[in-house]
């Protein structure tokens, strides 16, 4: 369970990222952020693993604060708590495996990961997880051999290896085209459900996050504006959040329309 | 379309017209005054001596002397030693100084600065400078030699390599971060996959140059041809000279060709 409490923050620079949000995600919850670019999804989703550090507040992950932890307790505090990248962020020049099994570097000691000695049940585990994905052909393939889709995929894959509690997407979608979007949506959803993990994604699609999401939270200005089930939202919801009529710009497109274009 | 249609005025033209002319000005000064000064300063008669000089030395560096060839090899061998220990010895030495000096690694600007700073104070020494410092050091010879290539080798690699450093895709170590991995494990796991085999690529590189700086460094006693260079040229054994001559060209030509197709392959 994730709990905000009050919880601010200020860049050096002066802006304002969050403003006092006050929020509770529960276990195996899918929720989407929707808003728009600078609307504060991104440093929410941040903040629940510390790659930026909120400057009031208290922030709670399985009731234990984390904006005072430090060092060691912060690495494994990132190892409960996932994360997937708009640009999937895998070394390129090294195999798909030794990028999954990099998901276990938190669980594993410094000398042994240096010299690649992973605990058979982790190479399993990773060639599993691959096979979650439907990657396990391309194993030995370089990563940059792989499409954008393929990528993300064996993201997720490295993401899983790390067996996390929740895990954090940072517009997943957002250098992919539509079927592809649905794809890496469809492998999250199945995730979220099959392992209980609780999934929070940052979306500036519409259609999407009606279509996967169980609760949308919608964010302007660093502000919570909007937060219920996805059955209480509808097109007017999205133009209070984005303060504007909605645009085609903010739907991504279904499988069918993409695929017969 | 409007036929007198004229693009909106560039900004600051009168100002670049002006520094441009000023720059075209002071370049023309500069290279009125050096080649005056070198038409002034040239010995024209040895003008007249050149033809007699070549017709005297170039037949008889062609007419290469092959009695010398073991001892040319044995010495060209000895460079290429030389050369490779050097190269060796500071393309290992230059990844700690790579990392001091590459500003995405190292955070504080002024340590960054001074390993930057050191790096360039290493570049500034002369290769025969120092050659003649560790000859006096630690005595004539190879190791004088390996030792000279080492270390000016190591302030150009050192540099290159913290170009490299600097030029990484961070967001591979943030995905690090994120999933709970220490410092040592993301240089393993994310930084040393992107640089090590450009670092290769620059210490070949760096090899095939100091094949060429290995063949004069025995001028001043730091082992390899050169010495050889010096005894022959000063007998006047022009055959001699050919023979260490073509044996040069041909092995800097072919380790020249082997490296940039391994080069190549690297990156």
């Amino acid at each position: 369970m994730i709990t905000f409490k009050d919880v601010s923050l200020v860049y050096p620079n002066g802006t304002q990222g969050l403003k006092n949000i006050n929020v509770k995600i529960n276990e195996g919850e899918f929720v989407v952020i929707v808003g728009l670019s600078g609307a504060g999804k991104s440093t929410f989703i941040r903040s629940i693993n510390r790659m930026v550090t909120p400057t009031n507040g208290e922030l709670l992950v399985d009731d234990e604060d984390i904006l005072k932890v430090e060092g060691k307790d912060l690495r494994k505090l990132r190892t409960k708590v996932g994360m997937i990248f708009q640009n999937y962020n895998l070394v390129n020049r090294s195999s798909v495996m030794k990028n999954v099994i990099s998901g276990r570097l938190g669980h594993t000691g410094t000398l042994r990961s240096i010299f690649n000695l992973y605990p058979k049940e982790d190479k399993i585990k990773a060639y599993d997880n691959l096979r979650r994905v439907n990657m396990e052909s391309k194993l030995y393939n370089r990563a940059d051999q792989l499409s954008g889709g393929q990528q993300q995929r064996v993201s997720i894959a490295r993401v899983l290896t790390q067996d996390p509690s929740i895990i954090l997407a940072d517009e997943p979608v957002a250098s992919l085209d539509p079927p592809t979007s649905h794809q890496v949506m469809t492998y999250l959803r199945k995730v979220n459900q099959e392992d209980n993990i609780t999934t929070i994604v940052n979306l500036h699609f519409i259609d999407m996050a009606m279509e996967y999401a169980d609760r949308i939270i919608g964010m302007r200005d660093g502000e919570i504006v909007f937060d219920g089930p996805v059955s209480e939202v509808e097109e007017k919801t999205f133009e209070q959040i984005y303060n504007r009529p909605i645009r085609e710009e903010d739907l991504r497109g279904s499988e069918e329309d993409a695929s017969t274009k | 379309m409007e036929k007198n249609f004229n693009l909106p005025p560039k900004p600051n033209r009168q100002k670049k017209i002006v520094r441009n002319s000023a720059i075209a000005l002071i370049l023309g000064v500069i290279y009125v005054w050096a080649f005056s000064g070198v038409i002034e300063k040239v010995d024209w008669r040895f003008f007249d001596r050149i033809g007699e000089n070549f017709d005297r030395v170039v037949p008889r560096l062609v007419d290469v002397d092959w009695s010398a060839t073991s001892k040319v090899l044995e010495l060209i061998l000895e460079t290429v030693f030389i050369a490779y220990a050097g190269t060796l010895i500071a393309a290992i030495l230059a990844i700690p100084f790579g990392f001091w000096a590459a500003g995405n690694m190292v955070k504080s600007p002024f340590w960054n600065t001074m390993g930057k700073w050191f790096l360039i104070l290493d570049r500034t020494f002369p290769e025969l400078i120092l050659a003649i410092l560790f000859v006096i050091t630690v005595g004539p010879g190879a190791f004088a030699g390996v030792l000279t290539i080492g270390l000016t080798a190591f302030g150009m690699l050192g540099k290159l390599y913290a170009e490299v450093i600097e030029s990484i895709d961070m967001k591979v170590v943030e995905a690090m971060e994120a999933n709970g991995a220490n410092k040592i494990q993301i240089l393993f796991y994310g930084i040393f996959p992107q640089v090590l085999p450009e670092f290769l690529s620059f210490a070949l590189y760096r090899f095939e140059i100091d094949i060429r700086a290995s063949t004069v460094l025995g001028i001043v006693g730091a082992g390899g041809i050169g010495t050889l260079i010096v005894i022959t040229a000063a007998n006047r054994d022009w055959e001699q000279l050919g023979l260490i001559i073509l044996a040069i060209v041909v092995v800097v030509m072919v380790i020249d060709y082997i490296s940039s197709k391994i080069r190549k392959r690297l990156v």
